[in-house]
């Protein structure tokens, strides 16, 4: 019998998982597919990539935490002032305008150029699931990009492509 | 440690340019390598007051993204005495650039605020500079607001007019602190200033009105006036009492006093 097992680091915590049964394996399967639409297959997790398995598990499990923070941060204050937009400019009007828990990340993000949520939250000295959270609506408001290399998401204002 | 130094004020005449000059000026004649930015592109003046008419690049072909910074930087160190570098990067004065410069959308204005961003880099990190120096356009205008937030540290020039009380109070509650910038108040053209009281009446004024501490009190001095925009104080009035405030609020900017 085949026997997955190893540690998820998940936002601060920690899962042990046990797979032992194909049943099982393809039930957890099923729950963990890619934004992309990729799911992570029966026969990839029987053809001895156990550790690869439980990695594509921890980066699905990150984005869906994402996607919660961004959801709780949209409950928090209400969709009326998140107005989806597209390559929308972040220029210094704008960032006078913009809420003061918006304004503190977006400013991080002028200075640095491009950073994660966890280099931001270095900066403003507030928690990373709560960065990630306000950069995430800044995406989503069309002031910030957002690209993932690896394991890890980086924000950045697209300036130069905003011609 | 405040590295960019954007002056600014509410209204225009309150003194900006003359305290952007003598106080890059100062810093070279401390030793320090210093470049001072005229970032007020409606009405340029440093061409004129640094009388430099051969520059072959602009700030504003900078912020255009047609040249490096390194294009458009003016080495001036011969006119500071001691072994200070003192550089410029100027406004274009001619009408074109004026109108062409009145007309940039916000998306323009978002590439220039990372450029004026990268100069930390550029200009701090790579090429060594100490100080760099913006003066600014007066009010709510998008290439001073971009000074602003690229800046670690605002002067804001301030006069007694009633009016320029009132709008800088509503600028430093409203713009500088929600961009949460380290700012220091310098109280120009101040009459009789050595007259009884007035000293305790300016700060008790500053601290109440203003609520942000004090770089410095110039009184009006009619030598400025004389001069015409023709002298940088500091190189050609080393004893001048303004020389002697601008020193002061160097080393106050130098040493991060300012509470």
């Amino acid at each position: 019998m085949l026997s997955v097992a190893g540690v998820i680091v998940v936002n601060n915590y920690q899962c042990f998982v046990r797979l032992n049964k194909p049943s099982m394996i393809s039930t957890a399967v099923e729950h963990f597919k890619t934004t992309r639409g990729k799911t992570v297959t029966r026969e990839e997790i029987l053809s001895k990539k156990p550790l690869h398995v439980l990695e594509k598990i921890r980066e699905n499990l990150e984005r869906l935490n994402e996607k919660m923070e961004v959801m709780i941060e949209l409950q928090r204050h209400g969709h009326a002032d998140v107005q989806p937009l597209s390559d929308a400019p972040l220029d210094v009007m704008t960032l006078l305008s913009m809420p003061d828990h918006l304004r503190k990340t977006a400013m991080t993000i002028c200075r640095c150029g491009r950073a994660t949520a966890e280099e931001v939250a270095e900066q403003t000295s507030r928690a990373r699931a709560v960065e990630s959270a306000y950069l995430n609506q800044l995406v989503i408001m069309g002031y910030l990009k957002k690209e993932r290399k690896g394991r890890k998401a980086y924000f950045y204002a697209d300036r130069e492509s905003q011609r | 440690m405040s590295k960019i130094v954007a002056v600014h004020s509410y209204k225009g005449g309150t003194g900006k340019t003359l305290l952007s000059v003598n106080l890059a000026a100062t810093f070279a004649k401390q030793g320090k390598k210093v470049c001072l930015f005229d970032l007020d592109f409606r009405a340029p003046s440093l061409f004129a007051i640094l009388k430099v008419d051969n520059a072959e690049f602009w700030l504003n072909d900078y912020l255009n993204g047609n040249c490096d910074i390194s294009k458009v930087l003016i080495d001036l160190s011969s006119r500071i005495p001691g072994n200070g570098k003192f550089f410029a990067g100027l406004a274009n004065p001619s009408t074109e650039a004026i109108r062409e410069m009145s007309a940039k959308d916000r998306k323009w204005e978002m590439r220039a605020l990372g450029r004026l961003l990268s100069l930390r880099n550029s200009l701090l990190n790579d090429m060594e500079f100490d100080y760099l120096v913006f003066d600014t356009s007066p009010g709510l205008q998008y290439s001073s607001i971009n000074a602003i937030v690229a800046a670690d540290f605002v002067v804001v020039a301030t006069t007694g007019d009633r009016s320029d009380v009132d709008g800088t109070r509503r600028m430093l509650r409203e713009l500088y602190n929600l961009f949460e910038k380290k700012t220091g108040l310098v109280m120009n053209k101040v009459l009789d200033p050595t007259s009884k009281g007035k000293l305790a009446e300016m700060d008790a004024r500053v601290k109440n009105v203003y609520q942000v501490p004090m770089l410095g009190l110039v009184p009006c001095f009619c030598e400025i006036l004389r001069a015409e925009g023709n002298l940088i104080f500091v190189q050609d009035k080393p004893n001048h009492p303004f020389t002697k405030i601008l020193d002061e609020m160097a080393r106050k900017i130098d040493a991060n006093a300012v509470n």
